[in-house]
C-alpha cells in the first residue's frame, strides 16, 4: 500500500508536469492514445517473460514516432494519425490477447492497473520520469510554451521547435509507460490529462498550471488509491472517476463563480 | 550585405506545385515594404520563405540575420494562461540560451518593448483577455524583444481598432528609422502609401518599386483581378478599395 502510495506520488509529478504542456499543446488525444498503444506490447512480454516496461517502452516510442512522422509529411493530420495507429495497435493487442496468448485475466491487469505487485523497477521507472520531467520543464518549459502559444510564430524564435516538438512526445510516451503498471493502459489519461485540464480552470500562468496540475494530480492518486481498496477495484478506474468527477465539479464551481 | 532582403526568382509551395513564384526583389536595409495582395496571393507563403520555413523549390533568398515574424493574431491562442509581460519576454528566446530561465535584463527589456507599444500597464493581463489591437501591439513587443534587423509582420492592421493602428503605424516609422526593414503583408491598398517600397503578389510577383510607380492601375488589377472596385477617380492611389469575397 505504502508502495503504491509512492508510486502514485511519483507518477503525480511526472504526469503534472508534463500533463501541464500536453493540455497547453493539445496532446491530449495523442498521450491517451500513445498510453493504449502498448498495450500489445503489454500482452507479448505478459506471454513471454520479457519485461514490460521495455516491451511498452518500444512500441510507445515507437508509436510516437510514426505519428509525429505522419504529422511531418502532412499526408495525414495529426489527430487522424493518432487515431489511425490507436486503432490499429488496439486492434493487435486484441487479437494477441485473445487468439495467440490467451492472456486471460492478465488482460483487466494491463488495462486498468493493479496495486499489487508494484515491483522496485516499476518505482524506479517513476522515478526516472519524475527527474526527467522535471529537469526537462526547467530546461524546456519556456520553448514548449512558446511553441504552444504560436506555433506559427516560434521557429522565427530560434528555438529549435522540432527538437523540442520530438522531446515532450517522447517524455510523453516514457512517463506514460511508467504509469501502466499502476493505472494500466487504458487510463493513463485519468493521471496525464484529467488534473492539468482541471488545474487549467483556475489559473493564470503556466507556472500555476504546472504547480497545480502536480497537486491535482498527486490528490486525485492518494484518494483515488484508497477507493480503490474500499471498493476493491483496481486502482485505473478509481482514479480516473474520480478525476472525472472532480473536473466536472471544478468546472460547475467556476461557471458559477 | 547590402540588402537587409534579397530574393532571386523563388518559387515556394508546399509540397506539389509552387503557390508563389517569379518573385525577384531586394530591398536596403532600413526600409519600409508593404506586401500587397489578395488573402491566398502568397503573402504569408512568402514569409514562411523568408523565415526559412518553407524551403524554396527554385531560386534564392537571402536575409540578413533571422527575421522576427509575427504571424497573423487570429493564429494566436486567446485561452492561453500567459500575461502581456510573459508573451513579450518569448522574444529573448531568440537570443540563445533558450533553455535558462529569463535573466532581469531580458525581463526588463521585455517591459520597456511594452511601454514602447503602450501597454506598459497591462503587462500582468492575460493576453487573451486583451482586445484585438492591443494583442497585435504585445507581439509587435515580443518582436522589438527579439531585437532584429528584418521584421515579418503578416497583416498587423486587419482588425485592429483606429488607436492601435495609428500607433502601430508610428512604431513602424520608429523601428525603421533605428535601421530595421519591415515587411508588412495588407490586402488594403489605401495603407500601401505610406510605405517605402510596394511589393504586389498573386501567387507571382506583379510589380515591387516605391508606391507611385508599383501601385499603377495596371499592376493593382494584375494583383487584385476582378476583386478590384476603383470607387471615384480621383488618381488611382487614394480612390480603391478592395471588395473581398471571403470567407
Amino acid at each position: 500500500m505504502r508502495t503504491a502510495l509512492f508510486e502514485l506520488g511519483l507518477l503525480a509529478v511526472a504526469a503534472g508536469v508534463l500533463g501541464a504542456w500536453i493540455v497547453l499543446r493539445r496532446l491530449a488525444f495523442f498521450s491517451h492514445a500513445v498510453g493504449t498503444a502498448t498495450f500489445p506490447g503489454l500482452v507479448v512480454a505478459d506471454a513471454s517473460g520479457i519485461s514490460a516496461t521495455v516491451a511498452g517502452l518500444a512500441v510507445a516510442l515507437g508509436y510516437a514516432g510514426g505519428v509525429e512522422r505522419a504529422q511531418r509529411a502532412g499526408r495525414v493530420p495529426g489527430e487522424a494519425a493518432t487515431g489511425l495507429l490507436l486503432v490499429a495497435a488496439l486492434a493487435t493487442g486484441v487479437v494477441l490477447a485473445s487468439d495467440v496468448f490467451h492472456s486471460g485475466g492478465a488482460v483487466d491487469r494491463l488495462l486498468f492497473g493493479t496495486l499489487l505487485g508494484l515491483s522496485g523497477g516499476d518505482l524506479a521507472v517513476s522515478a526516472a520520469a519524475a527527474v526527467l520531467a522535471g529537469a526537462a520543464a526547467l530546461t524546456l518549459g519556456r520553448a514548449w510554451t512558446a511553441l504552444a502559444f504560436d506555433p506559427a510564430g516560434a521557429p522565427a524564435l530560434g528555438i529549435p521547435t522540432a527538437t523540442a516538438e520530438r522531446l515532450l512526445l517522447g517524455l510523453v510516451a516514457l512517463a506514460t509507460v511508467a504509469a501502466i503498471p499502476a493505472v494500466g493502459a487504458l487510463l493513463v489519461t485519468a493521471l496525464f490529462v484529467v488534473p492539468a485540464a482541471t488545474a487549467r480552470l483556475f489559473t493564470r500562468s503556466v507556472t500555476g498550471l504546472v504547480a497545480g496540475a502536480v497537486a491535482v494530480a498527486a490528490a486525485e492518486g492518494a484518494v483515488g488509491l484508497y477507493l480503490a481498496l474500499w471498493l476493491n477495484a483496481p486502482p485505473g478506474p478509481a482514479v480516473a472517476a474520480l478525476g472525472a468527477a472532480v473536473f466536472a465539479a471544478a468546472l460547475a464551481a467556476r461557471s458559477v463563480a | 550585405m547590402s540588402s537587409a532582403v534579397a530574393v532571386e526568382g523563388l518559387a515556394v509551395g508546399y509540397g506539389g506545385a509552387p503557390v508563389l513564384r517569379d518573385v525577384s526583389f531586394s530591398v536596403p536595409p532600413a526600409r519600409s515594404v508593404c506586401v500587397l495582395g489578395p488573402n491566398g496571393g502568397g503573402k504569408t507563403t512568402l514569409f514562411r520563405a523568408l523565415t526559412g520555413e518553407l524551403r524554396p523549390l527554385d531560386g534564392r533568398v537571402q536575409v540578413d540575420g533571422r527575421p522576427a515574424y509575427v504571424a497573423q493574431t487570429e493564429r494566436t491562442r486567446l485561452d492561453f494562461p500567459v500575461s502581456a509581460l510573459d508573451v513579450a519576454l518569448m522574444g529573448s528566446l531568440a537570443h540563445g540560451r533558450w533553455w535558462l530561465p529569463a535573466a532581469r535584463q531580458e525581463r526588463d527589456a521585455a517591459r520597456a518593448a511594452l511601454e514602447r507599444v503602450g501597454l506598459a500597464d497591462e503587462e500582468a493581463s492575460r493576453f487573451g483577455e486583451l482586445s484585438g489591437g492591443q494583442r497585435q501591439r504585445v507581439l509587435l513587443a515580443r518582436a522589438i524583444v527579439q531585437d532584429t534587423p528584418v521584421l515579418l509582420l503578416d497583416e498587423p492592421l486587419a482588425g485592429v481598432d483606429p488607436a492601435s493602428a495609428e500607433l502601430i503605424s508610428a512604431l513602424f516609422d520608429e523601428l525603421r528609422s533605428e535601421g530595421r526593414t519591415l515587411l508588412v503583408s495588407t490586402h488594403d491598398v489605401r495603407s500601401a502609401r505610406r510605405f517605402d517600397l510596394v511589393l504586389c503578389l498573386s501567387r507571382r510577383q506583379v510589380a515591387f518599386g516605391p508606391p507611385a510607380e508599383a501601385l499603377d492601375q495596371a499592376s493593382l488589377e494584375a494583383t487584385y483581378g476582378s476583386e478590384l472596385i476603383v470607387i471615384d477617380d480621383d488618381g488611382p492611389l487614394r480612390a480603391v478599395t478592395v471588395q473581398h469575397h471571403e470567407h
